[in-house]
């Protein structure tokens, strides 16, 4: 029977077309955004959102990773301003160390990356907890390197990857470089999990290890894979940060849990299992646009935290819930 | 006669989708008597056990406990009622001591301070009578499975039980403990106390019970006086079914080639375990719960490597220490338990057929690329008859023949030689069970094998070329097709030396 | 069965093994660093009182543990107490025992919340207690402003005063170590815990209503968080939104818990290991001081030494984490 390939044609199914949560959210809060302050709605405006939420986006993107996974980075934010601190020290103005320090700062990436994978699979400390610890380390390490201050500079080239803007563009008015590195970095994390077997096997993982394990998956690889993929991203969003707010000592402060935040309100599942990268996407810019809008409210920023609190928990309350009802 | 019967079960019936897994049983047990069920796996002892304990409620039948009605809705009225059961999987506080295990959930207490003296007091008299030398200080963790197993009953007999339900309680015993234990039954059964006593172990059912029923497809077959019943009678009462003709036929050709060469395989569970698995041959094991059978095959499939010994795939000598490597030297696996080691239930049906094969190729691998793309596995899919409105649809909804059919295309897919499948047609329907041993077949006879572990005596026998029979870690038999159902049961009851006298009985 | 009675079997219990071992780091370094003030009585009530915030955030964390929970929102609990405490008092003395009645249902609330959201809506204890530990936090953030105030000094009694050279924070500690080892170990409620905790499915069929013993625990996890609040309050004068995050209290219990032998899975343990594992992080904290170690640095031998804590005891645990 099966041994004997046929090859009658596939059949032909119905091509549904997916309507991203995220992406319904989004639109929804632009328009708002738009009805308060109608300026949004030109090209130069909304290129500067982008901009402005691009770190986000980009952490979203490597968060989600590790989510489908079935898992949490909780160190991307110490990584963002590890990444910032060390650029300022390492560059010291010198625009010529610029490009070899920023392989500098993809190695240390990594390296944490790689330290939260391995300690996760084979010590089998949960990540909550593991992350947790190497934020702790890596937030330690960057103010005893920086001595607990900005110092060092950054020179132009550096900072320009976050904030240069290419003016008299045509169709779009202007363009920011860092919509470009945005775009690439999406277009990379989108390749990964849709251009490759990768993303499959993170959902597998992220479903049922045992079942992925059984069926040969390399279940440990496939988790440290995605939280380098998540460090990277940190390093990304930090080289960003770095360019348009400049060098502070909590410049990646909090951006851990507004990533995981944004995936989820793009409709990945915590614990993992089910996510695209149109979650992280989406999500991300629902997230920004979301405070960009309690901003033009006059909400405190600071609730920023609660806003968090509440959406992940009210997610995976969904989640329990819809299981809930169908058994 | 006039005893009112602690315990009288009638016309019970209950039916899940797809299986009438009781029909109009009636079951009764005297106070101070022991009343064995036997039956097969799935004959319905444990559905019917579970509607006495109060986890299942049933479609129809009246349960009386010394002629008063009673209905269960929650495990905790059945306990309230005298009814305690003892299951396969103890439900213990390793890390607590024998006394806070036995009084958990009914702890001596006074304006919510615990007694403690009087708690080791009331469970070292416990254990005295039960006559098991345990420290009621003793941690859980720190005991045997047997001692466990008496930890279990003392708990029971805390609770002033009238009807205590064994479930196989000698699987996990060698045959000293098991002993003790049988004397213990004994003992209660003078103090008055029901017992119903579920085993698999002919000699102890012959031996300890009184009265024994024989349950079969959900139906009572007898219930009989211990004196009436010979255990030829109770396994031909047992087996005495037609093989279904849904098995196919037995190969044409003979076995060729040794693929497979598994020599003095060892491990915690295992024991100098030695066989070939030839080209074209279907291999059953069978074994009771505890017999290493499900060892054997996680050590197959690298989930529980062999610790010592030999395996050698054609010949040359091959490390199983992982799946991932099984897979790669082209062993499949086919787990007893679906949900849970089988299938990624969120993922849809393609994703699960495509697992294997998406985790063995290089990374970069692009995902439509040939054998991965949907039009290939839709093929292989449909050929296997996977009924699904949408391979895209989440496998969780789908039926469980459907499922363990999309896991076996899976192994197609992959191109595995050798497949391992253990309790396949657990829980599925007749149709999905024929179009499972069909494919079984066809994949044996197109020169690869198939290893497959079942506690489904009339399966083996129906579908395996030979037989390997397992007791306690080791191969106790290897029997080839034709051999009967009894001859398997004395072999996986370690009754080896002595088969005939007792057949012949 | 077998002739032999199966016995207890004796053991050096992790507490003591984690105690000696924190005395001798804390010896050794002071003898090493010529430091040797601080082997003297009031050195040695100085190491004492660095356990006291810690440990009794952790004595909490040790009940929701052994349920087989966790509580990652007690940082943010201990930060609202601690400024909700300075806000009420005004530094008006006669406003202590108000304040003190108002943190502690402020804690009731939130136990509440946690232990409903994982016992009755089934939620992830780490997602729950980390959405619940960022609402406050936020909340508390954004109204920090109107919140401004400062203890009454007779309320620092708490923190600096004391008898007979014991410092009553100490005399805390101990006394609420000493109760909860005793509703741990002889109670109707500890009992409950440890089967809970040890084996949830039998737990339910023995009879326990497992979700209502989950909720307490939750509850008593944030009263202790509040406990650990007000002696925060008491020492810094006045509460500010961050005293619990920067403590790294969430964390550091969970850690302290851990070390102390009390397994995350729940059903084992206990307080007497908790607060080993917090004179081990007094004693490493002390003696880095001794060392000269800076602040950034300590965090991060901090952040290595809960993971290597926890892998201590997580390695050996079979299947898979995520």
């Amino acid at each position: 029977m099966t041994t004997v390939p046929q090859t009658s044609p596939s059949r032909h199914r119905p091509a549904r077309i997916a309507v991203n949560a995220g992406l319904v959210i989004f639109i929804a809060l632009y328009a708002a955004i738009a009805f308060l302050q109608p300026n949004y709605l030109e090209p130069g405006l909304f290129m500067n959102f982008l901009r402005r939420a691009a770190p986000l986006v980009i952490l979203a993107c490597g968060q989600l990773y590790v989510i489908l996974t079935g898992g949490f980075d909780l160190s991307m934010g110490a990584v963002a301003t590890l990444v910032v601190l060390a650029a300022s020290i390492l560059i010291n103005g010198d625009p010529d160390a610029t490009w070899a320090v920023i392989g500098a700062l993809y190695t240390m990436g990594i390296a944490v990356g790689l330290v939260n994978g391995l300690v996760i699979t084979f010590l089998k400390v949960p990540s909550i907890i593991t992350t947790l610890g190497t934020m702790l380390l890596v937030n330690g390490l960057a103010l005893a390197w920086s001595g607990g201050a900005a110092r060092g500079d950054l020179p132009d080239n550096f900072r320009n990857l976050g904030r240069l803007v290419w003016r008299d563009v045509p169709l779009i008015g202007t363009l920011p470089l860092a919509a470009l590195v945005l775009a690439a970095f999406v277009a990379l994390a989108w390749f990964g999990l849709s251009g490759t077997v990768y993303g499959k096997r993170a959902l597998a993982v992220g479903d049922n290890p045992r079942a992925a394990e059984l069926a040969g998956t390399p279940v440990a690889a496939t988790r440290i894979l995605a939280f380098v993929v998540s460090a990277v991203s940190a390093v990304t969003a930090g080289i960003l940060l770095g360019g348009f707010s400049g060098v502070s000592v909590n410049a990646g402060e909090g951006l851990e849990l507004q990533a995981i935040a944004a995936c989820v309100i793009g409709g990945a599942q915590l614990l993992g299992g089910r996510g695209s990268i149109w979650s992280a996407v989406f999500g991300a810019l629902s997230l920004f646009a979301l405070f960009t809008l309690l901003n033009l409210l006059g909400l405190p920023q600071a609730l920023r935290d609660s806003i968090q609190g509440l959406i992940l928990i009210a997610a995976v309350g969904a989640t329990v819930w819809r299981t809930r009802r169908r058994t | 006669m006039t005893v009112v019967p602690a315990l009288s079960m009638t016309g019970i019936s209950k039916a899940f989708p797809g299986v009438r897994a009781l029909d109009g049983v009636d079951f009764e047990c005297l106070p101070g008597e022991v009343h064995a069920i036997c039956g097969e796996n799935g004959a319905g002892k444990s559905t019917l056990m579970k509607i006495l304990g109060g986890s299942y409620r049933p479609d129809a039948g009246a349960i009386h406990l010394a002629g008063k009605a009673m209905q269960f809705t929650h495990p905790r009225q059945a306990a309230e009622a005298g009814i305690a059961i003892i299951h396969q999987e103890l439900s213990l506080l390793p890390h607590r001591t024998v006394a806070d295990n036995i009084f958990m959930g009914h702890e001596i207490a006074r304006r919510g301070l615990l007694d403690k003296a009087a708690m080791r007091e009331r469970a070292a008299e416990l254990l005295r009578r039960i006559g098991a030398r345990i420290d009621p200080q003793a941690l859980v963790s720190s005991l045997s499975i047997a001692f466990q197993q008496l930890v279990e009953i003392a708990k029971a007999l805390l609770l002033d039980t009238r009807i205590l339900v064994m479930d196989e309680p000698t699987a996990a015993l060698d045959e000293r403990d098991s002993r003790t234990l049988l004397n213990l039954v004994d003992s209660l059964r003078g103090d008055g106390v029901s017992i119903v006593y579920i085993s698999h172990r002919m000699p102890e059912v012959t031996a300890i019970a009184d009265r024994i029923t024989i349950l079969k497809d959900g139906r009572k077959i007898w219930t009989r006086p211990r004196d009436a019943a010979p255990i030829s009678e109770i396994v031909r009462a047992m087996v005495g079914r037609d093989l279904k003709d849904f098995y196919p036929a037995a190969p044409a050709s003979m076995p060729r080639e040794v693929l497979l060469s598994i020599k003095g395989g060892t491990n915690g569970a295992l024991r100098d375990v030695t066989f070939d698995v030839r080209a074209g041959e279907i291999i059953g094991v069978a074994g009771l719960e505890d017999s290493g059978k499900g060892a054997l095959a996680q050590a197959l499939v690298g989930d529980a490597p062999f610790t010592s010994g030999t395996v050698a795939l054609r010949g040359q000598p091959i490390a199983l220490r992982t799946p991932r490597q099984a897979t790669a030297a082209g062993i499949g696996y086919l787990p007893g338990d679906r949900k849970r080691e089988g299938l990624a239930l969120r993922q849809s049906v393609r994703d699960n057929a495509l697992l294997t094969l998406r985790s063995m190729v290089g990374l970069l691998t692009r995902p439509q690329r040939g054998a991965l793309a949907d039009g290939v596995i839709d093929e292989r899919l449909r050929a296997m008859d996977v009924r699904a409105a949408d391979f895209g649809q989440e496998i969780g909804t789908l039926s469980g023949g459907n499922q363990q059919k999309a896991i076996i295309v899976r192994w197609l897919a992959q191109a595995s030689d050798i497949l391992v499948f253990v309790e396949p047609t657990r829980g599925i329907d007749i149709a999905a069970k024929a179009a499972i041993y069909e494919t079984m077949r066809v994949f044996a006879d197109s020169g690869r094998c198939i290893v497959v572990v079942s506690s489904d005596m009339p399966e083996l026998i129906g579908i395996a070329d030979r037989v390997l029979v397992m007791h306690q870690g080791r191969i106790s038999g290897d029997v080839p097709r034709g051999a009967s159902e009894e001859e398997i049961m004395h072999l996986a009851l370690g009754l080896a030396d002595a088969p005939s006298e007792e057949t012949g009985a | 069965m077998t002739a032999d009675i199966v016995k207890p079997k004796p053991g050096v219990p992790v507490a003591v093994l984690l105690a000696g071992l924190s005395i001798g780091f804390f010896v050794v370094v002071a003898l090493a660093t010529g430091e040797t003030a601080q082997l003297s009585g009031q050195g040695v009530t100085g190491l004492l009182q660095r356990m006291v915030a810690l440990g009794l955030v952790a004595i909490g964390q040790t009940f929701v543990i052994l349920v087989g929970s966790i509580d990652l929102s007690v940082a943010a609990l201990i930060s609202a107490v601690a400024v909700l405490a300075s806000h009420v008092m005004q530094g008006d003395p006669a406003m202590m025992l108000p304040a003190i009645l108002v943190c502690l249902g402020l804690c009731v609330a939130v136990g509440f919340v946690n232990g409903a959201l994982v016992a009755y809506g089934g939620i992830n204890p780490l997602i729950a207690t980390l959405g619940t530990g960022l609402i406050i936090q936020g909340v508390l953030a954004a109204s920090f402003g109107a919140l401004q105030g400062s203890v009454a000094r007779e309320f620092q009694i708490i923190a600096y005063g004391g008898v007979l050279g014991v410092p009553y924070s100490l005399l805390l500690l101990a006394t609420l170590s000493l109760c909860a080892a005793f509703v741990l170990d002889r109670t109707l409620f500890g009992a409950r815990i440890y089967a809970v905790g040890g084996n949830p499915d039998g737990a339910r069929l023995a009879g326990i209503r497992t979700e209502r013993v989950i909720l307490s625990a939750h509850m008593v996890a944030s009263l202790f968080a509040g406990a650990a609040g007000l002696y925060l309050a008491a020492r810094l004068q006045s509460g500010t939104p961050w005293i619990g995050r920067d403590g790294i209290y969430d964390l550091e219990s969970i850690a302290v818990t851990v070390i102390g032998g009390t397994i995350l899975a729940g059903g084992k343990g206990g307080v007497a290991g908790t607060l080993a594992g917090v004179l081990l992080f007094a004693s490493l904290d002390a003696g880095f001081n001794m060392l000269g170690i800076d602040a950034f640095l300590k965090q991060v031998l901090r952040g290595t030494i809960v993971i290597a804590a926890v892998a201590v005891h997580a390695v050996r645990a079979k299947g898979h984490v995520a």
